[in-house]
C-alpha cells in the first residue's frame, strides 16, 4: 500500500509540499484550518522583488496541489499528533483521527498583532495601519485615510514586533524591510505627489534584486529613508499622526506630522504551530519558531522521527526559501520511507 | 480615535490593589504645594469610606527628591525606605500607601532590585540594622494613593454631589490626564492601565462624568526634571516642557487637568502663570488659565467638599471657571479666608480689587 | 588609572540599565532633555558601551551626562531594554565620586542641590520644608505662593496640617529620634560620603575659580553655581 503523509497548513509550504509529495506518489492529507488553502499569500496584493501580481504563485500552487492523490480538507486544526508504532496519529479539532506514515508541519507564521506596541497606537489612532491593512488597500485600488482623503505624508515603520525586546521578539523577521520598500513604490506609484518616509534602523536588504529595488526607491521614487526607530506615535485633533523619531545620522530627534502611519509588522510562530507545539512534543527554539535538528544541514528535520519541517514554521522566509524549503522537507520524506523501507 | 482599542490596552494591565488596612506615607511635595490634597485623601478614606488607615508620625522623606537629584546614593536610599517599611512592620500593616509619585516609582525600582539582586536586600537589612536596629518586612501590597482612589471611584461616585458635566451644556467637561512619569515608565505592570495609555485618572474622570482628552504631548514630562528645576539656571527646560504640553493640549480646549504626582500640579499650575507674564499667553477658554487639580481635590469637589478645605485657593491659576461649569456651590468672599484675625490676600488681588 | 567602566559596573543601576544599544534612537526620540538640550542620551549609551577609558573619563567631566531629568521616559521604549536614566544616574554618581562633577557648569550645580535638598533632608526630614521655599529664590512660583509662604501658620491650620506640630499630620516636626537615624542611615551607606565629597570638590572648584566658599546659601559660590546658563547648552 501507498504510503500516507498528512501535510499540516495549506500555505504556500504546505501546497508545495504536497504537490511535490504527490509526483512522488505519495498519498496526502492537506489540512488547513482556514476555509481556504493560500496562506498569507491570499491578503497580498503584489510580491517583492518583482511586484508580480501573487495571484500568478496562488494559481502555480492550486495547479499544483490539485492532484486526486492529495485530499484537502479546510477549516481543520490538528489538536494532537501523537505516535502509534511506526506512524502518527492525527486528532483534528473536530475530533476526526488521521493516521500518517510521516507528517510535514508547514503551519507557516503569523503577522505581528501590531497593537501590542502600544505606543505606536494600532486600533487606536484612526491612521495608523498594519502593512497587512496597506495590502488589502492596494487591493481595494484606493488608498485613503479616515477622512476620505488621500494620504500626503505617509510614514513607514520598520521593525514593529521584531528586534525588541519588549515584544518579546529578538530576531528581524527579515522580510519586512522589503516589503516597507516594495509598499513604499507602490504608495508613490498609487499617489505620485505623496510623500512617502521609512523609518528603519538597518536596511536588511539580502535577498535576490532587494538591494536593487531599494536603490531604485530612492532615486526613482524619491522615497525618503531616516534612521532612527519610531518611538512613539500620537494624534492630533484633525487625525494626523505625530511621529518622534530620532534621525540617527543627523543626531537630531524629529518630531513629525504625518497623514498615515504604516506599520511592519514583523513574523512570530502561528498559534496553530504553538499548539501543535504544546500537545506533540515537537520542539521550539528560543524564539519559539519550531527548532529544527541542525540549522545548516537538518533544517526540515524535527526532534520527532518521520515529522519534518517545511516553510517559515521555522524562521521567516520569503517565497522563494519557502518553496525551497518545502521541496527539501519532501526529499527528507522520502529519504525517511525509503531507509525505513530497506 | 478609537476607544475600544484602549480599552484592550486597559485591560491588559490589572493591578492589584489592596481594599483596607493602609499604611499611609506623606508626600514632602505635596504637603508643602497641596496639603490640602492629603487632608482630603484622609477624610474620603476614612470618613466617606470607612476605611482603615494608619500614618506613623515618625516616618519621614523617603530621600526620592535627593536620590534623583543624585546627591543621594542608591544605598541610602535603600536604606531609608527600609526604615519605612520597618516603620510599617512595626505598626502592624502591610499595604504600603505612597502619596508621592517619586516615591512610588523609588519604592518600585527597590522591590525591583531586590527581587533580581537579593544580595542586595540582604545588604540593606544590615544596613538598617546597624543604622537604628530596625528590621522590616516589604510590603505585601504597594499602591499608590492615587491607586486607591481608583479603586474606590464607583463608590465615590455613588455618594458623588456633582459631576463633571458642564450644568449650562449638559456636556462632559473635557479633562486632560497626567500621570507623573514615575507613576509607570519605570515598570509599566505597576500602573493601572500600563505605561502607554494609564487608566489610573481616566477611569475616575470616566466614572464621574468627565471626558478624557487625548493629546499629542500627553505623555511628556512635565517638566520637574529634578535638578532641571531645583537649580535656578535650568528652570529654562521645566517650563519649555509644560509649555509644549499647553501647545498641543489648547487645540482640544480642556476645561481642566487632573495630575496624580507631586510636582505636576505645580508646574502646570505655576507655569501658565509664568508664560502668562512673559508672553501674555493664555491656554484655556475666555482669556483664562487651565485650571491643574489633584485627583484627591476633584474626588472632594465631587463629594461637595469645600473648595477652601481642599485648599483650592493655593493655586496660582484660578480653580473658579470648573467650579461655574460644574455649579459647585462656594463663597467667593471666603477664598483667602485664614482666621478672624488674619485678613491677607495675594497681591495681585490687593491690587487689582 | 582606574578602569572606569569597571567602576560602573559595580553601581547595579548600570548593570540593570545597560545591555547592547543598537543605536536605534528611540530613547532620544522620546526625551524631553535631547528635545531642548543639544543632548542625545543615544550617544551616552553608546560611548559607555565602548568601555573606551578616555572617552568616559570625558564623559565624567562634561556638562552631557548633566541634561537628563531622570523622567525614565527611556526606560519605557528601548528596545534592548537599556535604561539610559539609570546609566546617567550611574555616570553622575562616579562623576561626584572622582570629582569630576566640577568640571563642568552643570555639574558643578551638585553643591546647589546638596545644600538645598540634601540638607534639608538630614534636618528637618523633609526634602523640602515650606519654611526654606521663599518667594525670594521661587519668583516662579508667583503671587499666591508669596501669600500662602508669608501666612503659612495659619492656613496650614485653617486646611487641617501640623504645622511642626507632634504627632502625625501635615508638615508635622519630625522628632529629633527619627532626625538621628537619618542621620546614621547616611552615615553607614555612604550617603554622608557623597555630602562630604560634594563640599571638599567644591570648595576646591571654588579657590580655583576665585569664588568666595562659605556655608549656606549665601555666598559666592552657590550664589554662581545657583544662577549661571552661559547659554551654551540647548539646540
Ligand atoms: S527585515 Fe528590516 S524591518 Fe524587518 S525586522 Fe529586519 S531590520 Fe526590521
Ligand atoms: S533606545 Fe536603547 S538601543 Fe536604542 S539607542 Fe537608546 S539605548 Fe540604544
Ligand atoms: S530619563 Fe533622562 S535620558 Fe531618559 S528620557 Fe528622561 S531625560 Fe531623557
Amino acid at each position: 500500500m501507498g504510503k500516507h503523509v498528512v501535510v499540516i497548513g495549506a500555505g504556500v509550504a504546505g501546497m508545495e509540499a504536497a504537490g511535490r509529495l504527490s509526483r512522488n506518489g505519495l498519498e496526502v492529507t492537506l489540512l488547513e484550518k482556514e476555509s481556504v488553502a493560500g496562506g498569507h499569500i491570499n491578503d497580498w496584493f503584489r510580491l517583492f522583488p518583482d511586484r508580480r501580481d501573487s495571484n500568478e504563485v496562488r494559481e502555480y500552487l492550486i495547479n499544483l496541489s490539485s492532484d486526486p492523490k492529495i485530499q484537502l480538507k479546510t477549516g481543520a486544526s490538528v489538536d494532537k499528533l501523537t505516535r502509534h508504532g511506526s506512524s502518527y496519529l492525527l486528532t483534528t479539532d473536530a475530533g476526526e483521527n488521521i493516521n500518517a506514515d510521516a507528517v510535514v508541519v508547514a503551519t507557516g507564521f503569523s503577522l505581528f498583532r501590531s497593537s501590542r506596541k502600544e505606543e505606536y497606537g494600532y486600533g487606536i489612532y484612526e491612521n495608523v495601519i498594519s502593512s497587512a491593512d496597506l495590502e488589502k488597500l492596494f487591493i481595494s485600488g484606493e488608498i485613503v485615510i479616515s477622512s476620505g482623503k488621500a494620504p500626503q505624508r505617509i510614514g513607514i515603520v520598520h521593525c514593529v514586533g521584531s528586534r525588541d525586546e519588549k515584544v518579546g521578539n529578538l530576531y528581524c523577521s527579515k522580510l519586512c524591510c522589503v516589503t516597507a520598500v516594495k509598499q513604499a513604490i507602490e504608495i508613490k506609484e498609487h499617489l505620485p505627489d505623496s510623500e512617502v518616509f521609512c523609518f528603519y534602523m538597518d536596511m536588511r536588504m539580502g535577498g535576490a534584486l532587494y538591494e536593487e529595488l531599494y536603490r531604485e526607491a530612492q532615486e526613482k521614487w524619491g522615497v525618503n529613508f531616516i534612521r532612527g526607530k519610531v518611538s512613539e506615535a500620537s494624534e492630533t485633533i484633525d487625525g494626523k499622526i505625530v511621529v518622534k523619531v530620532e534621525d540617527t545620522l543627523a543626531g537630531r530627534p524629529l518630531k513629525m506630522d504625518i497623514d498615515m502611519l504604516v506599520l511592519m509588522a514583523g513574523m512570530e510562530m502561528s498559534e496553530g504551530g504553538s499548539k501543535l507545539a504544546a500537545t506533540s512534543g515537537l520542539k521550539t527554539g528560543e524564539n519559539r519558531f519550531f527548532a529544527s535538528a541542525d540549522h545548516h544541514f537538518g533544517s526540515n528535520i524535527s526532534n520527532l522521527e518521520g515529522v519534518f519541517f517545511a516553510g517559515t514554521c521555522i524562521a521567516p522566509m520569503n517565497v522563494t526559501e519557502t518553496i525551497s524549503h518545502a521541496r527539501a522537507a519532501v526529499t527528507e520524506v522520502m529519504e525517511y520511507f525509503s531507509n525505513n523501507n530497506r | 480615535m478609537k476607544n475600544e482599542g484602549k480599552k484592550a490596552v486597559w485591560s491588559e494591565y490589572q493591578k492589584e490593589i489592596a481594599d483596607d488596612k493602609f499604611f499611609y506615607v506623606r508626600s514632602c511635595i505635596r504637603q508643602n504645594f497641596f496639603p490640602g490634597s492629603e487632608v482630603a485623601f484622609l477624610r474620603i478614606l476614612k470618613e466617606v469610606l470607612g476605611k482603615d488607615v494608619y500614618e506613623h508620625p515618625c516616618h519621614t522623606t523617603c530621600s526620592g527628591i535627593g536620590y534623583h537629584g543624585d546627591i543621594v546614593p542608591f544605598e541610602t536610599a535603600m536604606t531609608v525606605v527600609a526604615r519605612q517599611f520597618a516603620l510599617m512592620t512595626e505598626a502592624g500593616y502591610e499595604n504600603y500607601v505612597p502619596s508621592c509619585i517619586t516615591s512610588f516609582g523609588l519604592y518600585t525600582e527597590i522591590l525591583d532590585t531586590w527581587h533580581h539582586f537579593p544580595e542586595v536586600e540582604k545588604k540593606i537589612r544590615k544596613n538598617l540594622k546597624e543604622a537604628t536596629g530596625r528590621e522590616f518586612e516589604a510590603p505585601k501590597n504597594l499602591a499608590h494613593a492615587s491607586d486607591v482612589i481608583f479603586k474606590f471611584r464607583k463608590e465615590i461616585a455613588a455618594k458623588a454631589k456633582y459631576k463633571l458635566i458642564n450644568k449650562n451644556t449638559g456636556e462632559p467637561l473635557r479633562v486632560v490626564d497626567h500621570i507623573g512619569c514615575h507613576y509607570a515608565k519605570m515598570f509599566p505592570s505597576k500602573g493601572v492601565g500600563g505605561a502607554e495609555y494609564p487608566y489610573v485618572l481616566a477611569g475616575m474622570i470616566e466614572e464621574w462624568g468627565g471626558q478624557v482628552i487625548d493629546y499629542p504631548e500627553r505623555r511628556h514630562c512635565c517638566g520637574f526634571g529634578f535638578r532641571q528645576y531645583l537649580v535656578q539656571a535650568n528652570r529654562g527646560f521645566s517650563v519649555a516642557c509644560s509649555k509644549e504640553k499647553f501647545e498641543s493640549m489648547q487645540p482640544f480646549k480642556p476645561d481642566m487637568i487632573i495630575t496624580n504626582c507631586p510636582g505636576c500640579p505645580m508646574f502646570l499650575d505655576r507655569w501658565q502663570y509664568v508664560i502668562n507674564e512673559i508672553e501674555g499667553k493664555q491656554y484655556g477658554q475666555n482669556g483664562e488659565g487651565i485650571p491643574v487639580f489633584t485627583y484627591e481635590e476633584v474626588a472632594g469637589l465631587v463629594l461637595g467638599f469645600d473648595p477652601w478645605d481642599l485648599g483650592l485657593q493655593m493655586h496660582q491659576t484660578d480653580c473658579e471657571p470648573v467650579l461655574d461649569k460644574i455649579g459647585i456651590e462656594y463663597s467667593p468672599e471666603d477664598k483667602y479666608k485664614l482666621n478672624s484675625l488674619n485678613h491677607s490676600q495675594p497681591k495681585h488681588l490687593v491690587v487689582n480689587v | 588609572m582606574d578602569n572606569l567602566f569597571d567602576k560602573l559596573m559595580e553601581d547595579i543601576r548600570f548593570e540593570e540599565g545597560l545591555n547592547a544599544c543598537m543605536n536605534c534612537g528611540v530613547c532620544t526620540a522620546i526625551c524631553p532633555a535631547a528635545e531642548f538640550y543639544s543632548y542625545d542620551p543615544r550617544k551616552i549609551v553608546d560611548i559607555v558601551q565602548s568601555r573606551n577609558n578616555e572617552l568616559i573619563e570625558d564623559l565624567l567631566k562634561s556638562e552631557q551626562i548633566w541634561y537628563c531629568g531622570e523622567c525614565m521616559s527611556c526606560k519605557t521604549r528601548c528596545p534592548r531594554g537599556n535604561a539610559p536614566g539609570l546609566i546617567i544616574m550611574a555616570l553622575r554618581g562616579l562623576s561626584q565620586d572622582l570629582g569630576y562633577f566640577t568640571e563642568s557648569e552643570k555639574g558643578r550645580q551638585q553643591l546647589a542641590i546638596k545644600r538645598t535638598i540634601g540638607e534639608s533632608i538630614l534636618n528637618t526630614g523633609y526634602c523640602v520644608y515650606i519654611d526654606g521655599i521663599s518667594p525670594e529664590f521661587h519668583p516662579e512660583q508667583g503671587p499666591t505662593w508669596e501669600w500662602v509662604h508669608e501666612n503659612r501658620v495659619d492656613l496650614i491650620e485653617r486646611l487641617g496640617g501640623n504645622y511642626k506640630g507632634d504627632g502625625p499630620g501635615i508638615l508635622r516636626k519630625i522628632p529629633q529620634e527619627t532626625l538621628d537615624e537619618l542621620k546614621k542611615i547616611f552615615e553607614v551607606t555612604g550617603g554622608l560620603e557623597r555630602y562630604e565629597k560634594i563640599e571638599s570638590y567644591s570648595k576646591k572648584k571654588a579657590a580655583e575659580m576665585n569664588l568666595d566658599f562659605d556655608e549656606g546659601i549665601d555666598n559666592e559660590y552657590f550664589s554662581h553655581i545657583y544662577k549661571t546658563n552661559n547659554g551654551s547648552h540647548t539646540r
